[in-house]
């Protein structure tokens, strides 16, 4: 394209003006794989993705180009890509996501039955709105709790109690023992926690055909007043995420002695053993207010997109990560769980490791299928954030949730009533 | 229209095309669409885009989350501005003195942060604020000052990113204001020193002067920027704690591009549009009264 570096002429401003216009040209020239299905995934998914791959383009002769997207910025990548038409032909996405990108018409309804039957019951709807399946159902990762056995043994627990009350104690316990320490990793922007609680507890959080916000019931009072309580007693620090560069040493230094995570844990226990070995963590499920009860999870699925220009390679590599040996290849890998009935036969899947996840399955907290859910649940964290950082008391902070939750389905209210949205 | 006319229109054509497209069109568009409520329903059936008119206005005046982010950017501006430039114009005077060496070698460390990414360097400022392991907590402790929460304390957080944006900022201004005190006569200077005049009254009567121009741009265009705040609490904080570091920049993009409520985003648009209009021309008029435009 240019001369070689070594002659002088190779710097002249002829060169450098051919090799910039080049380099210019290259940059709107489709680029070398473009025979190449591509794939959206996120965190761990989109990281480890490309290790499935070699076997199915052995398969099909179908290359796969995967791109992984952080999570804080997976929402906005897809709808932008949606309405600018740079949809990839397959994307993963949370259960909670399928209704709002089916509606805005960014996915292709499944078109093959046999890809969503045989399926774990606690999948069974996170690929469906509106009783059209528009994603398949791909892998489960419920919230369960690691422990540091070697902590809490110091103050005489074998294991963290299942009942909110025990375990609360026990964190009053270890704190005692090690008050510069913490006991509960669960900053105040992981909406994780308290909609395990909500959920334990049986709220219904929202109301009206799910038009209204309905946070200031007397079970999701309960749910946060536990909640603020574990901030309260100084068992868990009020902070964010983003102050914890990383979660996994903070565990492993023994900063936090419980750790609820999802079994993506597993992959990060086993990376990093030398920061924390085997015989110094357990996991258990997440404690209930009378015993273990329903805990929130993220359930992935896959997609394909309607603009897809290639469906058909598209849904091929969708019934390839969706198979039994696929997923059971990415649960050794990332540690989540199958969402294929047929593959928890296997004897991989008896690991003792894995029994709470596997007990965990059978409780999922049910959420509000409707478009706004995921907002809804953020802002109602941000509340909730204030509340136990002391800004308002819990009657202003369940009113402030009901509010803000009102004012976001709005929109949903109107075309509600006006029919025009069941 | 004579040749010279027309030879001029010709040239500037392909700029003034360049810029209805991409920046007249764009803000008639926003401004379409600020007055319906365009949001993800209508992105799925345009048949749900109703037109509200002044509602998106209305709507975000009785939002405490808008009020709180128009006060943050407040402060970010308020506090950030003068820091920005007093920091690029304390170190301009500093690399400007003769007795100064290594001079080229100053600049560039000076102004690497400005060019270095965003997202690489507000992850090393997090490490430098960690409360427990930071460097600026142990210099702190140094002195005897008990342990900041720098990131975590919803007092805390917006020093703390201004800090850094300060930090990351100054070397723009100060190549700008070191390019101006170039040009500050020297012979001017050397009389007012012969005159007895103290180091304060050559700065305020000689130097000011000369970079006043440079010093009015500065100030417009940090006015502006720190308006447009955004990266830095998006890498850092995230808008926490208790979104204490939302800007209105923040605020819109939540909105907007998250949430896909472009009609509420562009009436954000167009309000930061007309309070960034609405300052510079402020700025302009003061600019003119000590005639240095």
């Amino acid at each position: 394209m240019i001369q070689p570096a070594f002659t002088p002429d190779a710097f002249s401003r002829r060169a450098v003006l051919a090799a910039s216009l080049a380099l210019a040209g290259s940059g709107c020239v489709p680029r070398a794989d473009a025979g190449a299905v591509r794939l959206w995934a996120m965190s761990y998914e989109g990281d480890y993705s490309p290790m499935l791959m070699p076997v199915f383009t052995r398969q099909t002769g179908i290359d796969v180009d995967v791109q992984s997207l952080p999570w804080t910025a997976a929402h906005e990548k897809l709808l932008t890509a949606h309405a600018g038409g740079a949809m990839p032909d397959v994307m993963m996405l949370p259960a909670g996501w399928v209704g709002e990108f089916a509606i805005v018409g960014a996915l292709a309804p499944v078109g093959d039955p046999s890809l969503v039957s045989g399926l774990v019951p606690a999948t069974l709807d996170s690929g469906r709105y509106g009783g059209v399946h528009y994603a398949v159902p791909w892998s489960v990762a419920p919230q369960a709790q690691f422990y540091r056995r070697d902590l809490l043994a110091e103050s005489g627990f074998a294991k963290p109690p299942a009942d909110w009350s025990g375990w609360r104690d026990m964190g009053r316990a270890l704190k005692r023992r090690r008050p510069d320490e913490w006991v509960f990793l669960m900053p105040l922007n992981w909406w994780d926690m308290l909609f395990t609680l909500a959920g334990q507890t049986g709220a219904a959080m929202l109301r009206d055909n799910s038009t209204r916000g309905n946070f200031t019931s007397p079970a999701f009072a309960e749910a946060l007043g536990f909640y603020k309580s574990l901030y309260d007693d100084k068992l868990a620090p009020a902070m964010l995420s983003t102050e914890l560069q990383d979660p996994f040493a903070a565990f492993a230094q023994g900063q936090f002695a419980i750790y609820p995570r999802s079994p993506a844990m597993l992959l990060d226990l086993h990376r990093r053993r030398a920061e924390i070995g085997p015989d110094r963590w357990g996991v258990v499920r997440m404690p209930g207010p009378r015993g273990p009860a329903a805990a929130s999870g993220v359930s992935a699925t896959l997609a394909v997109s309607s603009q897809s220009r290639r469906p058909q390679d598209a849904w091929a590599l969708v019934r390839y990560m969706t198979s039994a040996p696929a997923e059971l290849h990415f649960q050794r890998l990332i540690g989540s769980l199958p969402a294929r009935a047929s593959a928890w036969d296997d004897p991989q899947m008896q690991a003792p490791v894995l029994q709470p996840f596997r007990d965990q399955l059978e409780q999922p907290v049910a959420t509000p299928d409707v478009v706004e859910w995921e907002r809804i649940r953020i802002e109602v964290q941000l509340v909730a954030e204030r509340l136990v950082r002391g800004q308002l008391t819990m009657a202003e902070a369940m009113r402030t949730m009901n509010l803000r939750a009102d004012a976001i389905l709005a929109k949903r209210r109107q075309l509600v009533s006006a029919g025009r949205l069941a | 229209m004579t040749r010279q006319q027309r030879t001029g229109w010709l040239f500037t054509a392909p700029v003034l095309a360049i810029i209805t497209l991409v920046f007249v069109l764009p803000t008639l568009m926003a401004l379409a669409l600020s007055v319906t409520d365009y949001s993800v329903y209508a992105l799925a059936d345009w048949a749900n885009l109703d037109f509200i008119g002044v509602g998106n206005f209305t709507a975000l005046l009785s939002t405490p989350l808008f009020w709180r982010a128009l006060g943050n950017t407040a402060l970010f501006a308020l506090f950030g501005v003068p820091m920005a430039i007093g920091a690029s114009l304390a170190a301009a005077l500093l690399l400007n003195d003769a007795t100064v060496r290594w001079k080229p070698l100053w600049r560039v460390a000076l102004f690497a942060p400005y060019v270095t990414s965003v997202v690489a360097t507000a992850t090393v400022w997090q490490y430098l604020l960690n409360t427990r392991y930071g460097l600026i907590n142990y210099a702190l402790s140094l002195v005897g000052v008990a342990p900041v929460d720098w990131l975590g304390d919803p007092r805390a957080s917006i020093p703390a990113i201004l800090l850094f944006v300060t930090w990351k900022i100054f070397g723009y201004n100060m190549i700008l204001f070191t390019a101006a005190l170039s040009t500050v006569p020297q012979d001017l200077m050397e009389a007012a020193r012969l005159d007895g005049a103290s180091r304060w009254g050559r700065f305020r009567h000689v130097t000011l002067p000369a970079i006043g121009p440079t010093l009015l741009l500065a100030a417009i265009m940090s006015v502006a920027g720190f308006l447009q705040l955004f990266a830095e609490p998006y890498v850092m904080t995230q808008g926490g704690p208790a979104q204490s570091t939302v800007t209105v920049l923040y605020f819109m993009f939540d909105e907007g591009f998250k949430w896909w409520n472009l009609g509420q985003a562009s009436a954000v648009a167009l309000i930061l549009f007309v309070v960034i209009l609405a300052l510079t021309f402020i700025q302009t008029r003061i600019g003119r009264r000590f005639e240095w435009l």
